[in-house]
């Protein structure tokens, strides 16, 4: 069975998920020499991810506004929270959106509703 | 591709700040140790880092511990571009290992003191070359970064509680 909106948001899923990965390692190299943030653009990975959700993740890109630090870093410790507390709260809307779309589902999908 | 990543990328950041917080815990203790004239004085340690798939991860199945392997560091951080390649591929898996402790090659303090039996014959006693402004900022630096990598750690497991209270069938 193929529900249309759980594909959509399996892929939502997983891009968040991958970014939330890629902030949280950015935060972990703030002090690396040398290191540069990388993120990944949310609506490119996306549709990579609906037209063949097996492919593989998109390559990360480098920020292109960052200010490097003299020891080759550039990564902002404040920007990168925030992206990450974004990235958490829509991974949160998008879990809770489902499972209030799903609640039908679920429903029509037990065989006595009413439990009569 | 789990949530499990952001754990074990969070852990390597605590415990590399948690090292690099020791250093400076070691030349802030040894600010002012003074040394025999000929002797070697006591030199700031600098822990490096390096950006490193986390051990235990499917793509660096044997790492070890780093911290007890130090590898020569090009003198030149600025210009050490390690870690730059971080994101390629796609890897997922990262997070950070202390790459090695460097001693900082500043000057060490000469203090003017001929009554002391540790002064050399011009009445110089070599101190240390820790400098006490220098790793109060470092220490601010790492306590900053170390409080952003809790953070993200509060934040991974409200999501991961969000997730399971989402996906429960009541």
């Amino acid at each position: 069975m193929s529900v249309g909106f759980l594909n959509f948001y399996t892929g939502v899923l997983a891009v968040q998920q991958q970014r939330a990965s890629l902030l949280a390692n950015n935060i972990a190299n703030a002090d690396t020499p040398g290191y540069k943030a990388v993120d990944i653009p949310f609506d490119d990975a996306l549709s990579a991810q609906l037209a063949d959700p097996s492919a593989a993740p998109v390559d990360p890109q480098y920020r292109a506004s960052a200010t490097v630090a003299l020891d080759g870093n550039d990564v902002s410790l404040d920007n990168e929270r925030v992206e990450s507390a974004q990235n958490g709260e829509q991974m949160v809307g998008a879990a809770t959106f489902v499972r209030q779309s799903t609640a039908d589902l679920i429903t029509a999908l037990r065989p006595n509703p009413s439990g009569v | 591709m789990s949530g499990s990543d952001i754990f074990s990328i969070v852990g390597s950041a605590l415990d590399a700040q948690n090292a690099r917080m020791g250093a400076i815990a070691s030349n802030l203790a040894n600010v002012d140790s003074i040394t025999t004239p000929g002797g070697t004085p006591y030199l700031a340690h600098e822990v490096v880092f390096a950006a490193a798939p986390v051990a235990g991860s499917s793509d660096a199945p044997g790492i070890q511990d780093a911290s007890f392997d130090i590898p020569a560091i090009p003198g030149d951080t600025a210009s050490n571009d390690a870690g730059i390649d971080a994101g390629q591929d796609g890897v997922q898996d990262m997070g950070v290992s202390v790459a090695g402790t460097v001693l900082s090659n500043a000057a060490p303090k000469q203090t003017y003191d001929p009554s002391s039996p540790y002064a050399n014959a011009q009445g110089y006693v070599t101190g240390s070359n820790v400098s006490q402004v220098d790793q109060m900022v470092d220490l601010i630096d790492s306590s900053n970064t170390y409080s952003a990598s809790v953070a993200v750690l509060q934040e991974a497991g409200r999501v991961d509680q969000q997730m399971l209270s989402s996906f429960q069938v009541s």
